[in-house]
């Protein structure tokens, strides 16, 4: 009885002992900040001065301008756009990785070969874009060679299109690895069974494969919409400035010293994410699935 | 008139070179229950998935309800599989597991129709009242129930079973082998069973298989194979067998224990004299025997609850063992690192060689 006791309690310690570098990081550098950002959106801008005075003011702005308020829409809806690029781009190429490849190392090389344009570096990543989609780029030379087209596509180019490809190149893989974890784990004995019973490749892959990805589909759609939402590169690089994210509005309020508007949009940007993440989770039990 | 549930004819299946089916030809009738026994890599799974439609063979032709199936696709062929991991839908409950084909597939039933077959089914294995359980909440011998039940709802007349009772405990094994014989009896079924358990095979099977390297190496109930094993590779299987390798020639074996007259001999390329564990006696070094006897020092025994196994081992290091029925009395006590004198009745060996008798 009193070993027993002995035992939880030392357990007990050992899990606070544990559990104390994480809380330290995480207070450190994720709840302290965030305090911050709130805090700060509250402040009191003037053009160069900023003071601790709580206001109304950065909020009040935010809600009625155009600009603003068109940039949370345009996130939004650039976010989703790209969310359903990845997953209509990204669940095919899993199934093929993950399923219909039956040999396990072939199906890893498959999946570096989608890792690859990581080894270099984001920004040569999105630029590489501009001779691919601009005016003169390799998209519309080899169009007008082979006659397709008399006069060079312009909307590729600095426009949210361009955009769009950029961001679903970039993060598709994010949906890819998942998904394709997902799908490599179900037991292949199942899918036989399944046809064994009678059922067709549709229904198989609506009643078995389908749900049995889905938690693969929602860690994809969280890692694809934390970093869309959060984008500033690719739409400052691609977009020649004419797409606006909240992303852009934060780095350029940060660069003319606006911490009070950058503040205010940041936190606006937390709890759009926060609404996501919560919302995607509500679809599987990531708890019981992993 | 082909009565016969299934047949094969010749069937061939390669792995690159490695030949998992040769030659392998059979015939099942209605409402039979056959067991596939060997070792693994021997093709018996192979066979099973021949049969099922999930390999394809090289050459050889299968035929099912008198149709030759060989080129059917699985689904096709209304034959149920219930896998070795019982393959169940991790995702969907027992009743959805069990109405799958029912309502995937072509039955065009209504909803109320297969839910009714369902519960049936459910309630035939066993399994009333966890109908809305998820598979992940019920025991192992559970989900064994539930693949069954998923199987048997499609009225199939033939059902596989790959290794089904190799999942679950002792206990729950033997259970299932007494339902697993009802079910079929009351559904008229035949069942195929393939299992590497040759205490299975014998105590489930109207008749066994036996396989090896690809080959059906015989076919017989399980008295018969028991009884009267066809070569020595059956005898090993079964393991209930001491075997000895000498040499056969006219009409005498020589083998570790000295000569012994062996008249009759089953055919086969190698010369073995095979011992059942249960036939051997053991006595003091002392004694004085006529017929065959070889020296060997006690090493261990091992109580069976109705048997008690001894283990021997002979001076060119070869393991005998020895049953006694405890029925029969209580055991002999053994010294351990003692040396015994081992014997048996010559009448009841069985002996190969190449020399068979006429």
């Amino acid at each position: 009885m009193t070993s027993q006791t002995t035992i939880q309690k030392r357990q007990a310690t050992t899990t606070r002992w544990l559990l104390l570098p994480g809380i330290i990081w995480m207070s450190l550098f994720l709840v302290v900040p965030i305090l911050m950002i709130v805090y700060v959106s509250f402040w009191t801008q003037t053009t160069f001065n900023i003071s601790p005075d709580p206001t109304l003011a950065s909020w009040k702005q935010f809600f009625s301008s155009d600009t603003y308020t068109g940039s949370l829409w345009t996130t939004i809806r650039i976010w989703l756009i790209v969310l359903a690029c990845t997953f209509i781009v990204g669940y095919p190429t899993a199934l093929f990785v993950g399923l219909f490849v039956k040999s396990q190392t072939l199906s890893t090389v498959l999946l570096v070969i989608c890792v690859i344009p990581f080894w270099t570096s984001f920004l040569i990543r999105v630029l590489a874009w501009r001779p691919m989609l601009g005016k003169e780029g390799a998209i519309n030379i080899v169009l007008m060679k082979l006659g397709i087209i008399q006069q060079p596509i312009e909307v590729l180019l600095f426009t949210e299109l361009s955009v769009i490809i950029g961001m679903t190149q970039i993060y598709c893989v994010f949906m890819v690895g998942p998904i394709a974890f997902m799908l490599s784990r179900i037991d292949r004995n199942i899918i036989e069974a399944a046809r064994d019973l009678g059922a067709g490749f549709g229904r198989i892959f609506w009643k078995i494969i389908f749900p049995l990805s889905l938690p693969g589909v929602v860690v994809g759609a969280i890692f694809v919409s934390v970093m869309v939402l959060g984008e500033f590169a690719t739409s400052g690089a691609l977009s020649g400035r004419k797409v606006n994210l909240l992303g852009n509005i934060i780095v350029t309020q940060v660069g003319s010293l606006k911490w009070a508007m950058a503040s205010v949009v940041g936190v606006i940007l937390t709890v759009v994410m926060g609404i996501v993440i919560a919302g995607f989770l509500r679809i599987v039990d990531l708890k019981r699935e992993l | 008139m082909d009565t016969s549930v299934f047949r094969l004819d010749g069937v061939t299946k390669r792995y690159g070179d490695l030949v998992a089916l040769d030659n392998a030809t059979l015939e099942a009738g209605a409402n039979e229950y056959i067991s596939f026994l060997g070792p693994s890599g021997s093709g018996k799974t192979t066979l099973l998935r021949v049969i099922a439609g999930f390999e394809a063979p090289e050459s050889g032709r299968v035929y099912f309800n008198g149709k030759d199936i060989t080129n059917l696709p699985a689904h096709e062929r209304g034959i149920g599989f219930v896998f070795q991991n019982f393959a169940l839908f991790p995702h969907l409950t027992v009743i959805q597991n069990v109405g799958f084909g029912l309502t995937h597939g072509k039955s065009g039933l209504s909803a109320a129709e297969i839910e009714r077959r369902s519960l049936e089914m459910i309630e035939l294995v066993g399994l009333s009242g966890m109908e809305g359980r998820g598979v992940d909440q019920i025991s192992g011998g559970q989900r064994q129930r539930v693949a069954l039940a998923r199987t048997l709802t499609m009225h199939p007349k033939l059902v596989l079973l790959d290794e089904p009772l190799g999942a679950l405990d002792a206990n729950l094994r033997s259970r299932m082998r007494n339902e697993l014989r009802a079910i079929r009896e009351r559904l008229g079924v035949t069942f195929v069973h393939v299992t590497g358990s040759e205490t299975e095979a014998l105590a489930m099977g109207d008749r066994i298989v036996v396989l090896d390297r690809g080959r059906i190496i015989q076919v017989g109930t399980p008295d018969e194979v028991y009884g009267a094993p066809a070569s020595p590779e059956v005898a090993h299987f079964l393991n209930r067998f001491n075997l000895f390798d000498g040499t056969l020639s006219g009409g005498t074996f020589n083998g570790v224990f000295g000569a012994v007259p062996s008249p009759q001999a089953i055919p086969s390329d190698r010369s073995v004299y095979a011992v059942r564990y249960d036939r051997m006696q053991v006595l003091p070094v002392s004694a004085k025997v006529s017929g065959p006897s070889i020296r060997a020092r006690f090493v261990a025994s091992e109580y069976l609850g109705s048997s008690m196994m001894n283990f021997f081992e002979a001076e060119d290091g070869h393991v005998i063992e020895m049953e006694h029925h405890l029925s029969l009395g209580a055991a002999q006590e053994f010294e351990p690192r003692q040396d015994y004198l081992l014997t048996w009745n010559p009448d009841q060996a069985i002996v190969f060689g190449r020399e068979a008798s006429r």
